[in-house]
Formats: C-alpha cells, structure tokens, sequence
C-alpha cells in the first residue's frame, strides 16, 4: 500500500468534518475521491498532506505512519484547485522549487526541470513568468511542479474545477496519460462524477465525512449500493414502490402494478422501497399519438420485446408502463431533457433523441425492469 | 410625473460625470493639504535656510534623528514582522486583545504615550535607574529618544505587514511545504517575497513616523534634540520663520528616504489591497 487511511476522523470547531475514514491506494494506481462539496474532501487531502492533524485515526505512506510528522517531511505532491505557483518566479524556478529543497547538484535539478517541463508538454517556456500563462498552462506547470520531486503519492484537489468544459476535458486526458507515464499513485479529488468515471481505475464515494461507496467506476454506476451513490453517479429518477398488502404479489411503481418476483428478491422483505432508473434508460410515447407515428416509438422499444399494440400486461414482458403528463421539454442540444408527472404524482425525467412532445402532453414512460434498481426503504427515511 | 420619475428626467438630461461629486469632496480635502504647504513654503525667500541649517544646533539635530529614527524602524520591523505573521496566520483564543493592544499607540496620544514610557523607564523607575547605573541611560539619551520613536511608530509596520500577509494565499504555503521545505523556510522563500511589498510600506509609514515623532520624545528624552523637539525649542524662541530651514530639512531627509526606499523596492507607499 503506497497510501493509507486508517479510521481518519477530524473534527472542525464547527463541526465533525470526518468520520471513520479508511481507504488505501496501490502503487500507481488512479483513485477518485468523490463527494458532493462540503463532504469533507478537502479535510481528507490536507490530512493527507499533513497540512491539517486529525482528530483520530492514522495515515500512512508506504507503510510508514506520517500522521503526526510534518508535510516537508512526507513526500506527497499537491496541487490545489486555485493555482499556487509563485508569481515571483519563472516558470522553471517553480518548477525546480521543490527539488531545490532536496540534495540534487544544479545540473541534475535542471535536467529534471527540462524533463517534467517536457512532459507537460511545456518545453521552452522556462522564462516565462507564472501571470502570461493561460488557465491550461499554469495547471500542467502545477502539475510538473508537483511531479518534480517525484512524490510517492500524488494529490488531486479539484485540479479541473475553476476550468471551462471544453480545456477541462482536454486537461482530463493530459492528467491521465501524465499518471499513466509517471506511473505517481494518485488521489484525484472531485465533485464532478464525470471526472472522477473517466479517470479514475477506483471510486470512492465521500458523504458527509463518511465512505459511502468504493469500487471500480462502471460496477458503481450500474449497480449503485445505495440511493445517494445512484443519483450522484449520474442523473437518476427516484420513484416509490408498495407491496399494497401482505398477501399481494404485486407491487405498485409510479401508479402501475407489476409483479414482485419480477423485480428482484431484495424487495420480498420490507413492503416499501425506492425505485432508481436512469433518464437514458426511460422511454416516453405520446398516448393520442401512437397509433400514427408507431414506427418512430417500436425503434425505442424494441429491446425490451413490447408490442406495437402494448396490450400484454407488463409483468410477463419485463417492462412498466406509466401513465403521465409531460411537465416540460428541455432542450439540451443534442438530446431532449423530458420532465413527466406520472400519474402516483411523481415526476421522472426521461431523455430523448426527438422532439415532438409538448407540455400537457398525455404520454406513457416505459421502463424495462432490468434497468430498475431497488433499494428497499426501512423504518429510517435516509439511506 | 411622479417624484421619482422628475427626478430620472433631470439626472439625464445633464449627464453628470460619475464621480464628480467625490471628485468634489476630495479635492477639498486636497486644497487643504496643499495649501499650508504652499503659504509655509512660500516664506523661504526671505530666510537664510542653508546658514541655519549649518549651525551646530542643527546638524546636532538632523545627526540625531538620522541615528534614531532608522534604528527605532529597524527595531520595529525586526520584531512587529514576526508579529505580524503570527497575527496573519493564527486564530487563538485573545487574539483580538493583541490586535487592539497593537493599534494602542496609535490611539494613545503621544505624549501621553511618554509619560506612560516614563513610569516604566523613568530614571526613579527600577528598570530606568538600573539601565542608568550600568551607563545606558533609558531617558534622556538617544537610547530613550529609539525607545520613544518605536512606541508611537512601530504599530505601522505591524499593521501594514499583516495585511500584506493576510493577502498572501496560505494555500501557497502549504504548496512550499508540500515541496519540502520547513515552516521557516517557507516564510523565507514564500511568505516574504511575496508580502514584501506591503512590509517595505510598512517600513516607509514607519519611518516617516519615527523622523516626524515629538510627543513622546519629548517627555522621554528631551535631550539630546532630534529635528522635530529641536524644532519646537526654535518655535518657542523665534515663531514660525524660526523653524522654516530645519522644518525644511526634516520634510528633504523624509522625502529622500521614502522616495529612495520605494525606488529600490519598486514600490508604490499605499498598500494596494
């Protein structure tokens, strides 16, 4: 284990920050930390870092317990979601910044400084001064500034947040081949589940100071182990079901009945339970409009084998069927966001590749039951 | 037409400049500024200035405050930058009790500021006639003219670096630490740098403070005579024209000062932030 966490516990004046936090790194290996902000991430780097003590627990790197020792002593590379370079150095004086305070001879900390400059893919811009660098620049020269020491484990604090979309996704990639070819351990940190799916080879899903979730990134998002990880991984509806009685086999979902064995045997114990279904796995049809343009809907619905006349009851065919009113139609460009109050009263949005629908509209969303992720509901309300 | 719509209508129909009403107020401010300067300036032409000022009285004078004031602002910066550092980075329980009791001598009036330096320094004080019997005389004496000086003008410096500390993200440090250098290393390379601007402000307020500063001097160490107490003995004997040469010595030395520690530092007086 390059990095490890061992029931991390920080407690702030205003608040516990951290509970009970343990999670380790292997070398060279890319985990995301990810939480929605204010989660405690932020306590989790610094305690890391040794900028922060925490109030219990230990940290270890390389198996050696640092928690107490002091951050120059640690080597552990940072790089912060505002940029930190010095504005009264050159772009290769930061860089050397931190070899500088190790014992290499001039020529090697040069050499060093030609290397990561390199790549970063900086080369050649040694004297430039930290304030004529663009956003992308000044973030990869952190990174080589981090990279230079060549720390055991690098840290991550939000390094895309303060970007636009389009340099952020560039500089997603140019983070990840720059891990790949360092081979550093790395903590990314974020609260952005698009970041941390495409570049991480492990999650870890922070929440209110606590672990919530770890795994590999697609393992989480198809199969969420609880309600806050489905909708955070991801845009996710949440509806509710009821086993009317005891004896019923059948279980209510957005206003339509469907049997419980078709669901999954999570359900058999508890009479209630939250229903997560993806946008993009919702189809929706116009109700006055299906007999016409039937051909356009039967592509949608293919998959999960429903006929054209949708007459069979849906347990058998492995789909629901809910009855609604559209709400609204957003239109995001290359898809359509389509908000529908079904007819139990909760809304569900379903993403769509037409337009077409209108407000007001009468339609029926159509889920498949392999799509839906059932997270029985106990006495407590909260997952 | 309502009041307010009145109002719009005769506001747009003249178009005044934005700032002109403060542009106003301040200049008023600034005729008042200027203007004594100019009438006091004014009364040269009729008084040997370059005679007076080579009187042994006073180059006494000028010597004396160019020995004092630089020490009392070296003094000063040596331990209120520390203290000012501190102050910057560190929330701890009485904090705001020394933030006050840094901001004291500039609320104390001066000379009541002396008699206060007196009751601790005074030659019948335990400390005063210890440092006395010993051959260092803590009134009196250039020793108790630093000491006055630094009292009234050392919370510049405090106040002006801690600003400039206080603007300097701490997140740049944790970066120097991460890198692997210690906490004092760090305020060498880091902090300082990049705060200097607002220290070497400090510094100049300082200065122009301790050259300029007559109250407690003048309780604690009326002898031996710096420029301004020597000034005030003129006043006393020989009225306004009396203590235009040395008046005028005292604003050059000042003035050069400034002037030369903000060309080398390359920066300007006021902090910017």
């Amino acid at each position: 284990m390059t990095l490890k966490l061992d029931g991390l516990s920080h407690r702030y004046e205003s608040g516990r920050a951290l509970n009970d936090v343990s999670l380790a790194l292997d070398d060279g290996e890319l985990v995301a930390l990810l939480g929605p902000s204010g989660c405690g991430k932020t306590t989790v780097v610094q305690a890391i870092a040794g900028h922060l003590n925490p109030t219990a627990g230990q940290v270890s790197l390389r198996e050696t317990d640092v928690t107490s020792a002091p951050p120059e002593n640690r080597n552990v590379g940072l790089v912060f979601q505002q940029p930190t370079l010095y504005p009264h150095m050159t772009v290769s004086e930061n860089v050397a910044y931190g070899l500088k305070s190790g014992d290499l001879s001039a020529e090697q900390v040069s050499n060093r400084v030609d290397r990561y400059l390199e790549l970063v893919e900086l080369a050649g811009r040694h004297d430039a001064s930290p304030e004529s660098l663009s956003g992308g620049e000044s973030r990869r020269i952190e990174l080589a500034r981090a990279l230079a020491p060549e720390p055991d484990v690098l840290l991550l604090d939000e390094p895309l947040s303060a970007l636009d979309k389009g340099l952020r996704a560039r500089l997603r990639d140019e983070t990840i081949r720059i891990q790949q070819e360092t081979g550093v351990t790395t903590l990314f940190v974020t609260h952005d589940q698009e970041d941390a799916m495409s570049v991480a080879d492990r999650l870890v899903v922070l929440r209110d100071g606590e672990v919530v979730a770890a795994g590999p990134p697609r393992e989480l998002y198809d199969s969420p182990p609880t309600r806050f990880v489905a909708s955070f991984l991801g845009r996710s509806n949440e509806l509710s079901a009821r086993v009317e009685s005891d004896e019923s086999s059948l279980v209510t979902i957005g206003g339509t009945d469907i049997a419980v064995d078709a669901l999954t045997d999570k359900f058999t114990d508890v009479p209630r339970a939250a229903i997560h279904v993806r946008p993009s796995d919702l189809t929706v049809r116009s109700m006055t409009r299906s007999g016409k343009s039937s051909s356009e809907i039967e592509s949608m619905s293919d998959r999960s084998g429903v006929s054209a006349d949708g007459g069979a009851p849906n347990e058998r065919l492995g789909t629901i069927r809910m009855p609604g009113t559209v709400a609204n139609v957003r239109d995001m460009g290359r898809r359509y966001d389509v908000c529908v109050e079904v007819d139990s009263g909760e809304s569900v949005t379903v993403e769509r590749h037409r337009g077409g629908l209108h407000e007001n509209e009468r339609v029926t969303v159509t889920a498949a039951v392999s799509d839906l992720t059932v997270f029985p509901v106990s006495e407590r309300t909260s997952d | 037409m309502s009041l307010v719509d009145a109002t719009r209508s005769v506001m747009n129909s003249r178009r005044l400049p934005p700032l002109l009403v403060f542009g106003l107020l301040g200049g008023i401010l600034l005729v008042y500024f200027a203007l004594p300067f100019a009438v006091f300036l004014g009364r040269t032409g009729s008084i040997p200035v370059v005679e007076t000022l080579l009187e042994t009285s006073s180059t006494t004078a000028v010597r004396n405050s160019l020995l004092t004031a630089p020490a009392a602002t070296a003094v000063a910066t040596a331990f209120g930058v520390p203290l000012a550092y501190v102050l910057a980075r560190k929330t701890f329980p009485g904090k705001r009790l020394i933030e006050a009791l840094v901001v004291l001598p500039l609320v104390v009036p001066p000379v009541v500021g002396g008699a206060m330096l007196l009751s601790v320094m005074g030659r019948f004080t335990p400390i005063g006639a210890a440092a006395a019997r010993v051959g260092v005389p803590l009134t009196g004496s250039l020793l108790g003219v630093v000491l006055a000086q630094m009292f009234v003008a050392a919370p510049f410096v405090v106040i002006t670096a801690r600003a400039g500390f206080g603007a300097v993200d701490e997140r740049l440090e944790q970066a120097s630490r991460s890198l692997g250098y210690g906490p004092i290393a760090t305020f060498r390379h880091v902090s300082l740098p990049l705060a200097s601007r607002a220290i070497v402000a400090g510094i100049v307020l300082t200065f122009a403070r301790a050259m300029g500063e007559f109250g407690a001097t003048m309780m604690v160490a009326y002898n031996p005579r710096t420029m301004p107490t020597r000034i005030w003995v003129d006043f006393i004997s020989g009225g306004i024209d009396a203590i235009v040469p040395l008046a005028l010595a005292l604003l050059a030395v000042t003035l050069v000062v400034v002037v030369t520690v903000q060309q080398f530092a390359g920066v300007p007086t006021v902090v910017e932030r």
